[in-house]
């Protein structure tokens, strides 16, 4: 029985994996523009029914806080998380928290893209220096966020459309630091 | 394709097809957001759309790191082509129903996204380009390769949230010295609605003609410097 | 006639591209380069970059998000 159900499995999948609307669609990259306008599609829906574009960050720094909680600590006495807004958020918990699902869906989405396409694989560390570069980098991009008030997507991309001058100045500065850090990288980490 | 004749035989194939795992955690996901669509719209929402950012982004490796660095770095311009692109889809988008909210009276979306402009700007930008490309990718791209298996990306994850922590830790001092002070500067309060629309798809096409002439600029002192040998 | 195999694998973005734009540089036109990478980003950049500078490029699956990419310089 569970034989003929694993036979089935396997001809189901094996017949899908030929179909050329699955090569299309599910197996092979997309173009680049093909991106950019389904990113913009839901970047508009999302204005239109949340009130507010894509942004990550801001959960980002609260899986911090909850963490500190989680751990036995507080974060009560902290400016950042001072504001009755950002205590509501903290208080509701992180499955309450629509930004925080949406991050875990991005991950989520990421993760399905590549199981249906049969290309996931366990990608492991490979030298030191990548541990280097992956805590260094994290550091440095998480107290940039922080401070600039949003990454690449909440202050850069959301930023710029919805036609915020501080979207554009971000993106001058990003370009600077992804130069320097372009060189550092090929110097240091390669 | 002709084929490339090569002299050492490919590595023995060993792909395996993982459709029926794909299938599962598609039921899964969907099982989730059923889940989610019961106690809470707003979350089921932010579930799929989740999903479909992270999908999309997978689907078309479209990478807001790529887009900034690989133009020095190797010459190639696609990538932020396309992301100029999306800046100007997104644009119209979002001002349309931010005009349109206007024109009616009703309170206008997105404005928070709208920050105050100032050093933060400058200093927090410059050290998220500085970290993202040493990262291998940005917040999008870290969260991303979570889910595609990165073991690299894990720890940048885990290290990012410490970061933004640190940030946070330091966010008074900011916040009273330099944000506090800064002004929310939005183009139609300085251009009108349509003035600031149309300067701001101006400026996006020309960064795409400079993107555009400077990709193939690289690729022609690519080439020449090989055909010098 | 060379042929030259670049290990790539567990390398992140940029490097496969910057070391396969290394080695190409130091290859005559004829030569083949393989280039083994893992990361699902450099299985769009790298072949889309070198289609564009004009070579002879192949792509193959592997291994589940393993790559092949088969460069002909030209």
């Amino acid at each position: 029985m569970i034989d003929g159900e694993s036979r089935m499995w396997k001809k189901l999948s094996d017949a899908l994996g030929r179909n050329e609307y699955y090569l299309l669609w599910l197996k092979d990259a997309w173009p680049y523009l093909t991106g950019a306008l389904l990113l913009s599609i839901l970047q508009i829906a999302t204005m239109a029914v949340a009130g507010n574009p894509w942004g990550i960050s801001g959960a980002i720094t609260n899986w911090g806080a909850w963490t500190i909680e989680a751990l036995g600590g507080s974060v009560e006495h902290w400016y950042y998380f001072s504001s009755e807004s950002a205590r509501a958020v903290l208080d509701r918990g992180i499955l309450q928290d629509p930004v925080s699902i949406r991050n875990f869906g991005i991950i989520a989405g990421a993760l399905f893209s590549v199981l249906i396409a049969s290309s996931f694989k366990l990608k492991k560390i490979r030298t030191g220096k990548q541990v280097t570069a992956a805590v260094l980098g994290g550091l440095l991009m998480g107290y940039g966020m922080r401070v600039a008030l949003g990454c690449n997507i909440g202050a850069f991309y959301s930023g710029i459309s919805v036609l915020s001058l501080a979207g554009w100045v971000y993106g001058v500065f990003l370009l600077l630091g992804a130069i320097v850090g372009g060189k550092l990288l090929v110097r240091f980490f390669m | 394709m002709a084929g490339i004749k090569r002299h050492s035989h490919p590595r023995p194939r060993r792909h395996r097809s993982q459709i029926p795992l794909g299938i599962l955690f598609g039921l899964l996901v969907l099982w989730i957001g059923i889940r989610f669509l019961r106690s809470s719209p707003t979350l089921a929402f932010f579930w799929f759309t989740g999903i479909a950012f992270g999908f999309v982004l997978q689907k078309a490796r479209f990478c807001f790191t790529a887009s900034m660095r690989d133009a020095f770095l190797t010459g190639r311009t696609r990538l932020t082509k396309a992301v100029l692109v999306a800046f100007a889809i997104t644009s119209v988008g979002f001002w349309a129903l931010m005009f349109g909210a206007h024109q009616s009276g009703r309170p206008i979306p997105g404005m928070a996204f709208v920050a105050p402009l100032g050093l933060h700007t400058v200093a927090g930008a410059f050290l998220f380009g500085l970290g993202m490309v040493i990262a291998g990718g940005c917040a999008s791209g870290t969260l991303m390769r979570v889910g595609e298996g990165f073991t690299m990306q894990i720890i940048a994850l885990l290290f990012f949230i410490i970061g933004s922590l640190l940030g946070a830790a330091h966010f008074r001092w900011w916040d009273v010295t330099i944000i506090q002070p800064a002004p929310r500067v939005h183009l139609p309060q300085l251009f009108g609605w349509f003035g600031s629309i149309a300067i701001q798809l101006v400026i996006i096409a020309l960064l795409w003609i400079a993107a555009d002439k400077y990709g193939k600029a690289r690729q022609h002192a690519a080439t020449g410097r090989t055909a010098q040998k | 006639m060379q042929e030259r195999v670049l290990d790539c694998l567990g390398e992140p973005c940029p490097v496969p591209l910057v070391k396969a734009q290394r080695a190409l540089e130091d290859l005559e036109a004829g030569d083949i380069l393989i280039v083994q990478i893992d990361h699902s980003c450099a299985m769009k950049s790298l072949p889309e970059w070198a289609r564009d500078a004009g070579h002879n490029v192949e792509i193959e699956e592997i291994d589940n998000g393993e790559w092949e990419v088969v460069i002909e310089k030209s």
